[in-house]
């Protein structure tokens, strides 16, 4: 292959992909296991798959547009509101688990008042707990993380289908870059986080270093074998 | 926009809601993903008990794993031996509940074995019984899933450019995600601590404090099935339907090629409304439930 200023530019589009995946995992409300058991705010399961499972919503979209136009941005906006529809209704149907089933009011440990709303959270802790349910900010900051993990998604796909024109192979490659920023980020974050107004969030410069260094050790990889493995 | 392009996205967003209740309901009858931290807790903390505990991977992974495995098998029969497309799903569906029985099946004697030392015992009924639903709940799952990757790729117009062991796997990880966030709540959350004072979280000093006695007789986990089929299972078909359901109607409605802006923005106008929706449950939750009575902060409710 030819190494020209457009490899130059697929290898920076890859990084940059990565770089929102790894910052967007930082948005996304993860409680873990704790949190199935409305014993912490945030949704119950892990950062990564979560993560990836909205994300990837977003490269299939992504993919889906990308093969009937070129529009760039077009492709790159449709991961991201893919990516956001998914994390988004898993948000919603916990919450009305939470609200109608468990019967819990929504309240982050984190913080005294709700930056986005105000609502005091303190009073609404149950014992033994910190905290239960998606409050607003939980929300919003987790729609940002989808955003930005679909937008990376489609980022990092996007480069790899103009290197070797094999949707099949790009989207397996960017699933697995995908998963590697995840789980540097989950690392930072110790596997669970409420949002952006969780004081953990402040780490994100180090997911930033690591993500940076990690996914572009794979973009040089990516591009110089994805055309030796698509013939 | 034709109407035979809708049908098949009506019929994707229908399979996508059943695909996710029975994803939820195979995992609570395994208690698989997380409320399995209380079910391997409790014999440790002197609560032996007759619920199955299978946990072969986390949810999303394992449920990418049999819609990929069921989705490689259509594949090579659509493609290699050019079989019809349901038969083909039907069959990869089949080798994955085999996969799935397999694994649970060594997932529970495992498990319950590596507890004998705390009076844990391994009860082959359980295994008889409950063995073939799990099987049966991911044969409904991988099927669905294989079948809306089918019509992406062979039906719907514009064709999906992945294959369909690609789009199977996403899928597959998307509603364990979903399944896992969800449904997951209605079993950890509610079902295992019936006994705790009603409307707070699980307090952390009754970690491992299942409930194990059932309606009639002991609780097993077809006990936990039929009571999370009525919520949390369909709760979570909710949420991967209007996943499915949302993302390919915007681009069904709207010409991807010269309507591509007002498909995004039809699915920010989505976004938005679901913000708005889950402050409303918030508000509504707060003022039917008030402050817990115990509360002794300075700050005002």
């Amino acid at each position: 292959m030819t190494f020209d200023i457009n490899t130059i530019i697929y290898i920076l589009e890859i990084i940059v992909g990565g770089l929102l995946v790894g910052v967007g995992v930082h948005f996304v409300p993860v409680g873990g296991a704790p949190a199935a058991m409305a014993q912490a705010t945030g949704i119950g399961t892990g950062t990564v798959q979560l993560a990836a499972g909205s994300g990837l919503t977003g490269l299939l979209s992504a993919g889906l547009m990308m093969s009937v136009t070129d529009n760039l941005w077009a492709i790159l906006a449709t991961g991201a509101v893919g990516a956001m529809i998914m994390i988004d209704a898993t948000m919603l149907a916990g919450s009305w688990i939470y609200a109608y089933a468990v019967g819990a009011p929504f309240a982050s440990a984190k913080v005294n008042y709700d930056p986005i709303t105000g609502f005091s959270q303190p009073p609404y802790v149950a014992p033994g707990t910190v905290g239960q349910g998606i409050p607003t900010v939980c929300f919003v900051s987790g729609t940002i993380g989808a955003a930005m993990g679909g937008l990376g998604g489609a980022m990092i796909y996007y480069p790899l289908v103009q290197i070797n024109g094999n949707p099949a192979m790009s989207a397996i490659f960017a699933i697995g870059i995908f998963f590697v920023d995840a789980v540097l980020a989950s690392w930072n974050i110790q596997g669970t986080i409420e949002g952006f107004h969780d004081p953990k969030f402040k780490k994100w410069p180090n997911a930033f270093k690591s993500c940076l260094v990690a996914t572009a050790i794979l973009a040089v990889v990516a591009v110089l074998i994805t055309p030796i493995g698509g013939i | 926009m034709d109407a035979f392009g809708m049908g098949l996205v009506a019929a994707m967003g229908a399979l996508a809601t059943v695909a996710g209740a029975s994803e939820d309901i195979d995992s609570d009858i395994g208690s698989q993903s997380n409320p399995n931290s209380q079910v391997q807790l409790a014999a440790q903390v002197g609560n032996p008990h007759r619920i199955y505990n299978k946990a072969i991977a986390g949810e999303p992974p394992s449920n990418a794993l049999w819609c990929t495995t069921a989705a490689i098998m259509a594949y090579v029969l659509i493609e290699g031996y050019h079989m019809p497309l349901l038969f083909a799903v039907a069959a990869g569906a089949s080798l994955a509940a085999l996969f799935d029985g397999v694994m649970s099946t060594s997932a529970y004697f495992g498990r319950s074995a590596s507890q004998a030392r705390f009076n844990q015992w391994i009860y082959l009924d359980i295994v008889r019984y409950t063995t073939p639903s799990i099987m049966a709940h991911v044969w409904i799952t991988s099927f669905c899933i294989c079948l809306i990757a089918v019509i992406q790729v062979y039906i719907l117009t514009p064709h999906h450019p992945f294959p369909i062991p690609v789009i199977g796997l996403v899928w597959g990880l998307t509603v364990g995600a979903i399944g896992s966030s969800v449904g997951d709540i209605h079993y950890g959350g509610e079902r295992e601590f019936q006994w705790r004072l009603f409307g707070q979280g699980l307090n952390t000093m009754l970690s491992g404090q299942i409930v194990r006695k059932a309606e009639a007789g002991l609780r097993n986990s077809i006990d936990n099935a039929w009571f999370c089929a009525k919520f949390g299972g369909p709760c979570t078909g909710l949420a991967f339907g209007l996943t499915v359901f949302l993302d390919n109607w915007r681009t069904t409605v709207f010409d991807p090629v010269t309507q591509a802006g007002a498909a995004i923005a039809m699915g920010l106008f989505f976004v938005i409304v679901m913000n708005l929706y889950n402050h409303y449950c918030e508000v509504s939750a707060r003022r039917k439930y008030g402050p817990y009575p115990g509360y002794k902060g300075d700050i005002p409710a």
